[in-house]
């Protein structure tokens, strides 16, 4: 789920960060009311409302999960947009004028000189943004989809070993947040452009 | 007479309370060398970039052989890809070796395929004797190795002029040799260029007509030996002294 998430919102916030910088002025103003939304509202508010009002508006019914992904996936797109815009907006004026002078249109521009760029950039970015986001999964017992924490409360229910039981499940949080980590590392040494040392 | 490539006419650029550039005109013939000089901020990067249309002049006209720029509806892309710009700070394309950053163009622009590109890049890389460090990055070359990446990226696109802004001031003195030294190949094959420099023996050697600028007006215009031996203007006059005295110091 967190996983699905991020990348989704990666995605999402990449649209954003693009339509933020060149997109003009009322769709600037658009994105910007999103993104204070849900940056300045609890998680559990954004999933009581989506949960609660879309299908009352839509009529429409779905299902617990795809809720859960469908906020995170926009709650996540809120933050990377400001990471993604940043890093384009910090190093790339000059490399879209470089591209531009030699007859690459603007959407050639960000995609093959800024957006690979600022992709770099913004893995540091990243690991901070999936811990955050692991960490907020616990928000979805509020509208029970079984992630980690509600399981946890389940079996802490049967069991009576309460402490255990959580100091177990805070473990895997644990675990789980540092292989993510260690994987974005591998991915950022990666594709890191050699000589360059890259600080976010 | 040779045909006019490039040229602008009564053009201005307006930001705010400054004037970057003051109703100039000029025009660059096929095989023209040009070489455009000024005190720092005098406007000579914004008359640059508005010729090459990186910047759209607040008034005026640029031509491109004939076609009038500055009217709604150019396919502006297409009139880049026509003129070269090599910048006053480089600007290669840090993701990418010296030959990704010649190719972008041809590949992307010009649509050539792979192959085509490939060679013709590796081409322009020669011109610049820079062949040995195709598969280099820009972070792993120096400046003066930088630069004549960037000046193989212009002209590799086969433009009908190339606009070179200040190509060796953002380098160490002990670099700009090499640099110069790609210039004057370049003039050596009648390559049409406006270069803006403070390289006086190049200029004297190479430039057909040399334009001093200052505080974005073109002040004084003429052939070299006019600056280099009694330059009208009393601006232009008090400005070559301190280079030439600079020339010699170095
Ligand atoms: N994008 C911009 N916004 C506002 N003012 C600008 C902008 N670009 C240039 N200027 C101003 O226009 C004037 C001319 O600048 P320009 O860079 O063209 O000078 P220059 O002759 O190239 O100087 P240098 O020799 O230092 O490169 C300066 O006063 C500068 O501050
Ligand atoms: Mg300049």
């Amino acid at each position: 789920m967190t996983f699905f998430g991020v990348i989704l919102g990666l995605g999402l916030g990449t649209l954003l960060a693009i339509g933020d910088l060149y997109g003009g002025r009322v769709l600037s103003i658009i994105i910007k009311f999103y993104v204070e939304f849900f940056r300045g509202s609890p998680l559990i508010i954004q999933l009581f409302i989506f949960y609660y009002s879309i299908p009352n508006l839509l009529g429409i019914l779905i299902d617990n999960h795809t809720v859960g992904l469908i906020v995170f996936t926009l709650n996540s797109a809120a933050y990377q947009k400001g990471y993604i815009k940043g890093a384009m907006e910090s190093v790339f004026e000059d490399q879209m004028t470089a591209a531009l002078s030699l007859g690459l249109s603007k959407a050639q521009s960000i995609r093959h000189v800024v957006l690979p760029q600022a992709m770099r950039v913004v893995i540091p970015a990243w690991s901070n943004e999936f811990a955050s986001m692991a960490k907020s999964t616990a928000a979805l017992l509020v509208i029970a989809v079984p992630e980690l924490t509600s399981n946890l409360k389940a079996i802490a229910s049967w069991t009576w070993r309460v402490l255990e039981t959580y100091s177990f499940g805070a473990l895997i949080y644990l675990i789980w947040i540092s292989v993510v980590m260690k994987i974005l590392d591998i991915i950022y040494n990666k594709v890191k452009i050699p000589e360059i040392e890259i600080t976010a | 007479m040779a045909d006019t490539v490039l040229e602008c006419r009564n053009l201005w650029k307006i930001y705010g309370k400054i004037t970057a550039v003051k109703d100039v005109s000029l025009e660059v013939k096929e095989g023209d060398i040009k070489l455009v000089f000024g005190p720092s901020g005098s406007g000579k990067s914004t008359l640059a970039r508005c010729l090459a249309m990186l910047t759209t002049p607040t008034k005026g006209e640029v031509i491109l052989t004939g076609e009038n720029l500055t009217r709604s509806g150019v396919d502006l892309n297409k009139a880049r890809a026509r003129i070269g710009f090599v910048f006053q700070h480089i600007w290669l394309f840090h993701h990418l070796t010296a030959l990704g950053n010649v190719e972008l163009g041809l590949r992307q622009v010009l649509k050539l395929p792979k192959e085509e590109a490939r060679e013709r890049a590796l081409q322009a890389l020669r011109e610049v004797k820079m062949e040995g460090w195709a598969e280099h990055y820009p972070a792993q070359m120096s400046g003066g190795q930088q630069q004549r990446v960037g000046i193989a990226r212009a002209l590799a696109m086969n433009p009908e002029i190339i606009i070179l802004d200040e190509p060796t001031s953002s380098l160490d003195p002990e670099l700009t040799g090499e640099v110069v030294d790609t210039l004057r190949d370049l003039a050596q094959k009648g390559t049409t260029m406006l270069v803006i420099s403070h390289e006086m023996t190049f200029a004297r050697e190479v430039a057909d007509e040399m334009i001093f600028i200052d505080e974005g007006a073109i002040i004084e215009r003429g052939p070299p030996e006019l600056f280099f031996t009694n330059p009208t203007s009393e601006r232009a006059r008090r400005f070559m002294a301190r280079l030439i005295k600079r020339t010699r110091r170095e």
